[in-house]
């Protein structure tokens, strides 16, 4: 596989994601942090694609910025055809809710929740009724091999059980994108290859855009199609 | 986002902190157990008032009297010219006591007499139902051949409180019956002494009365140490002595300038002469001392009299006297046909230069004392669920804190920054409805010893016995509590839920 801006076998004219020139800024105006430096690029409609990038290349920032739930400082974001930057708090919320679904590395479960609530979460805020929300729950939780531990809370699972949780929660609302902050991070090989392999079935299965952040070179080159490499927030050639 | 998944989450995130919620939840029930308690006994208070003084017409009664003091017209130049070289202001302050004494001292009678024309003018204000005039003369009774002292006092027919003491025979119909009704004391005296005289039904008694035109001039009295009055033969006898006074000066020890300082005085006060009212009535009553509880529970409506006359009856009797034709009654009550009325009532008769005085207002200042008093406990309510409130904002702000990276979590899947402020407000005010429920029923449960307590000192100490309870918990009542302390908190609430709402998901997502 290549691995600088490869296009996929299947051919999807329209892309998913379209970035022109972003930057992403902190701190203040007059000594500015530059975490990205005028990236862009294109990722189309059922790619799987993994961000490389040593630790402080800005790929974390990158996902952060197409998930929504961080606004680019300049440059413009198109997500399924969204322009990110002109959205208002309350279309990013839709969006982050509908339209993407994000893993984390440290799973980001609610300690107080049991896994069933906890993949509740994402269609309680997009308001679903409660039926159809603990069906479709019970049904990604399943899905991912953990039908027995529904009532279980995070610190009732292991590693790779919490991780699944969050994988189940970030699909159940069937969004088109799936982006994942280098979710094996905290699990051991086995359970890493446990999890990937669970998220990467439904990727295939779905076709859903995948979008990896890892330092793994081995994990990007065996789970998506494209590397998009990354250095001290601009693209490496 | 369903308002049914907002209390779920909201419900869940107290249930989490369970120690923590009860605590908080402690300071706002003791704050709406204070607010229930106060504004229970305040509205049982009023509503008691309310009750009691409506058993009976006191609320739509204004007692009428006349003015006493004298007319500043009256009074010559030169009885109130100041003495003396002193400045205006000095000299306009002397005058205005001295014009002050003058003026109280030298009533020779009421400015606006309650004539029989000044009653029917009265009888005429608009909303007066009926009036009722007061008479009360001092004269003797002649019964079975004897002769005793008595007072006779004017009552009202539908007087019930003196209709009870009735023991023999029956209360007056009309206010213009042609009749009596005897005290048994008065009884006694005329050595009729069984529990029951009923012989005395029917008989006549007369009722003689010396009255002495009013003004200033000599009078003679006798005091006995009985507490008895004068018999009619000793007040005959020292009108005549009086009369012959100023003639029989020289059979006296005196000196010349003493007789004649005396026979000065003499002359230019007139002599007063006496009227003599004498009327005959059928007895149809005899009515009984009043018990202890009534004497300790004494009310405008009770007559303290050796005989009791219907009120026009005794109207007719007093105003057959030329001075008091003159002079006129000394009170009269008037009945307004609805409360509501009493007040500009009141207004026309302090307009037609007599003093008016209702129940209605001073039922009115008592419940200003009641609202103030109880105002203030609700005052104190109020800080003790501020003082909970600020607990609250404290404790919420500790909880947004310990709660960011779930507040960056739920932002991360989808929730809003309204989500997040609605969760922390739901919070904030479950703990209000929840403390205002408990403390409202510590309220009810603490009322019921509380009520029986106050009623027995009530009844020991006042003699009145409260049929109903004083703490009181009406419906709106019970709802002002509860919404009073769920909004107390909500509003602690809302700076703690802006804060959660405007936390960053990436920071918060990094947060340990």
């Amino acid at each position: 596989m290549s691995d600088v801006q490869a296009l996929p076998n299947e051919t999807a004219v329209i892309p998913a994601v379209h970035c022109v020139d972003l930057v992403k800024a902190y701190g203040s105006t007059s000594a500015p942090v530059y975490a990205l430096r005028g990236v862009t690029l294109d990722i189309f409609t059922g790619e799987r694609v993994a961000l490389l990038g040593k630790s402080g290349s800005g790929k974390s920032t990158l996902l952060n910025l197409l998930g929504g739930i961080d606004r680019p400082t300049s440059g413009s974001l198109e997500v399924a055809g969204r322009n990110l930057g002109r959205m208002s708090g309350r279309e990013l919320a839709r969006f982050r809710s509908a339209t993407v679904g994000m893993i984390f590395q440290s799973f980001n479960l609610i300690p107080s929740r049991t896994a069933w609530e906890n993949v509740e979460l994402p269609m309680i805020f997009a308001g679903r009724t409660p039926g159809v929300r603990r069906a479709e729950a019970r049904r990604a939780l399943e899905a991912v091999g953990l039908g027995e531990r529904l009532r279980h809370r995070p610190s009732q699972l292991s590693g790779g059980e919490a991780q699944r949780v969050a994988v189940a929660r970030a699909l159940v609302n069937r969004p088109s994108i799936l982006l994942a902050d280098e979710p094996t991070g905290n699990l051991d090989s086995a359970t890493a290859r446990e999890v990937i392999d669970v998220v990467t079935e439904h990727v295939r299965a779905r076709s859903t855009t995948f979008i990896l952040v890892t330092h793994d070179e081995e994990l990007a080159r065996t789970c998506t199609d494209r590397v998009i490499r990354l250095k001290d927030g601009e693209l490496a050639p | 986002m369903r308002f049914r998944d907002i209390l779920g989450l909201a419900l869940s995130a107290l249930w989490q902190q369970k120690t923590r919620t009860l605590l908080t939840t402690l300071g706002v029930v003791f704050g709406s157990f204070v607010l229930a308690a106060s504004l229970s006994i305040g509205q049982g208070v009023q509503e008691t008032l309310e009750r009691e003084s409506h058993r009976s017409d006191r609320l739509r009664r204004v007692d009428v009297r006349p003015k006493w003091t004298g007319n500043e017209a009256d009074i010559p130049a030169a009885e109130v010219k100041v003495k003396g070289n002193m400045s205006k202001e000095k000299t306009e302050r002397i005058r205005k006591v001295l014009l002050d004494q003058k003026l109280r001292f030298n009533a020779s009678g009421p400015n606006k007499p309650l004539t029989e024309e000044r009653l029917r003018n009265l009888a005429a204000l608009d909303h007066v139902r009926s009036l009722v005039p007061n008479t009360y003369l001092f004269g003797w009774a002649k019964f079975n051949g004897r002769t005793e002292t008595t007072s006779a006092g004017s009552v009202a027919p539908d007087n019930a409180r003196m209709a009870s003491r009735i023991v023999v025979g029956r209360f007056f119909d009309r206010p213009d019956e042609h009749a009596v009704i005897v005290n048994e004391f008065l009884l006694y005296r005329f050595g009729i002494a069984g529990d029951a005289p009923e012989e005395v039904l029917g008989k006549t008694m007369r009722l003689e009365f010396r009255i002495q035109a009013e003004g200033f001039g000599l009078g003679f009295y006798l005091t006995k140490p009985s507490g008895n009055g004068m018999t009619a033969d000793e007040a005959i006898a020292l009108d005549k002595v009086r009369k012959q006074l100023s003639t029989s000066l020289d059979k006296f020890d005196l000196t010349l300038a003493e007789r004649a300082s005396l026979q000065q005085a003499m002359r230019e006060q007139k002599p007063r002469e006496t009227y003599v009212l004498s009327e005959e009535y059928p007895i149809i009553g005899v009515y009984r001392l009043p018990v202890e509880a009534e004497t300790q529970n004494r009310w405008l409506d009770d007559v303290d009299a050796g005989v009791l006359l219907p009120s026009y009856t005794a109207q007719g009797l007093f105003f057959r006297a030329p001075s008091h034709a003159a002079r006129g009654l000394d009170q009269a009550e008037i009945f307004a046909d609805r409360e509501e009325n009493v007040k500009e009532i009141m207004q026309n008769v302090r307009d037609m230069g007599l003093n008016a005085y209702g129940m209605l207002e001073f039922i009115e200042r008592e419940r200003l004392i009641f609202l103030l008093i109880f105002g203030a406990m609700t005052c104190v309510a109020g800080v003790a669920l501020l003082v909970a409130a600020l607990g609250i904002a404290n404790t919420m702000l500790m909880s947004v804190l310990e709660r960011t990276r779930e507040v960056g979590i739920m932002k991360a899947v989808g929730a809003r920054n309204g989500h997040i402020q609605m969760i922390f407000l739901f919070e904030g005010a479950l703990i209000g409805l929840l403390g205002g429920a408990v403390g409202l029923l510590l309220g009810r449960l603490a009322a019921i010893p509380a009520d029986a307590w106050v009623r027995s000192m009530v009844s020991r100490d006042l003699k009145v016995d409260l049929k109903e309870s004083l703490f009181v918990f009406p419906p709106w009542l019970m709802l002002t509590v509860i919404a009073f302390a769920g909004i107390v908190t909500t509003l602690a609430a809302v700076y703690p839920a802006r804060r959660a709402a405007r936390v960053n998901p990436v920071t918060a997502l990094r947060h340990e």
